[in-house]
């Protein structure tokens, strides 16, 4: 039993195990950014005071997609680890036209199939022309009057990453 | 064993060394930084703060910015607003504090840049306001510029950032449906 939990070599087992709990903490802090949603924006997909996660690896290999919800930071990419971030929807892709009708997103004039959208919603926006390098994002509260809700256009540079669980 | 020992004492002498130089001569972006949480703190106030407090809390922060500072602040909160010189820096202060019982002000995320010729500086940073009797906190990216006069650090502009813009869209053509 003694070797089933300690091994052969308790001293060898120490160092694999401080190994192992070093790579588990680079890799979390690496890979993870743990957020606590404040607002009502992202209702009801976040709820107001809900805890998840942000995958900071998820666009190393393709860009973000349309319908991901992604951690925008405010501040200077520099910045490793942001402290407060938004936590928007990606509608719009770069190079496309978005706007909103009678409070239905138009991508390049076509409507867009929101399953996510569970609030009536009477926006109207003219078109948005994205450059090569920017998103559109938005929450998924459009309930809010335009005015009281944070969205737009984003640079690649400021998407941190995707949420997850 | 006494090389050893002499080795690791020299090191400790010289880590000593250099913390002390650091802390009688901090870098520029050391006391930009500690110059910004000293200005947070002028901003912030407290619902039980005296009148006397309130005036010399405003009048001390204007000191901590050029006589000709410009601030431009264009927020979803707030209508555009522009503020020249220390006085109106100061009067904006005593008007926030007559407007709202208690402010909490933390600058987060402080990415200091020095120019080469360490005479003026960036700095780029997220405000987190909190505002008594008002649910959300307000947060708000900023651009700062510093200037170094007469060998102290001040703050020549202020300017907010949008990281979320609606603004400059381009009306293509004129808004209809077409169902996909």
């Amino acid at each position: 039993m003694r070797v089933i939990l300690i091994g052969r070599n308790p001293k060898v087992t120490l160092v694999r195990a401080l190994i192992l709990a070093i790579l588990c903490v680079l890799g979390y802090k690496v890979t993870l950014l743990h957020i606590r949603v404040e607002g009502i924006s992202m209702m009801p997909t976040y709820q107001d005071g809900s805890k998840h996660f942000v995958n900071r690896l998820a666009y190393l290999w393709h860009d973000p997609q349309r319908g991901d919800v992604v951690g925008i930071r405010l501040s200077d990419p520099s910045i490793m680890r942001p402290s407060i971030m938004y936590l928007k929807r990606i509608i719009g892709l770069p190079g496309e036209t978005v706007a909103f009708a009678n409070g239905r997103v138009l991508i390049n004039d076509k409507v867009l199939d929101e399953p996510y959208e569970k609030y009536d919603c009477d926006w109207n926006l003219p078109p948005v022309k994205l450059g090569p390098d920017q998103y559109f994002v938005v929450g998924d509260n459009r309930s809010m009057p335009p005015q009281l809700h944070d969205f737009g256009r984003v640079e690649r540079d400021h998407i941190v990453g995707k949420t997850i669980l | 064993m006494k090389i050893v020992f002499r080795v690791v004492l020299l090191a400790a002498l010289a880590a000593l060394g250099i913390w002390l130089w650091t802390i009688f001569f901090p870098s520029p972006e050391k006391i930009i930084r500690r110059q910004l949480n000293e200005v947070a703190k002028r901003v912030s106030f407290t619902a039980d703060e005296g009148t006397l407090a309130r005036l010399a809390d405003a009048q001390s922060l204007a000191g901590y910015f050029a006589t000709n500072v410009e601030v431009n602040i264009n927020t979803r909160e707030t209508d555009r607003q522009s503020f020249v010189g220390r006085d109106q820096i100061t009067q904006a202060a005593l008007a926030a504090r007559s407007a709202v019982g208690s402010l909490n002000v933390k600058f987060l995320d402080v990415d200091v840049t020095v120019a080469p010729d360490k005479q003026s500086a960036t700095a780029d940073l997220t405000v987190d306001a909190n505002v008594a009797g008002q649910p959300e906190a307000i947060v708000q990216e900023v651009k700062i510029t510093l200037q170094k006069i007469a060998g102290q650090w001040l703050i020549t502009r202020v300017a907010t950032v949008r990281i979320l813009s609606i603004l400059n869209f381009e009306p293509a053509h004129a808004l209809r449906i077409v169902d996909a």
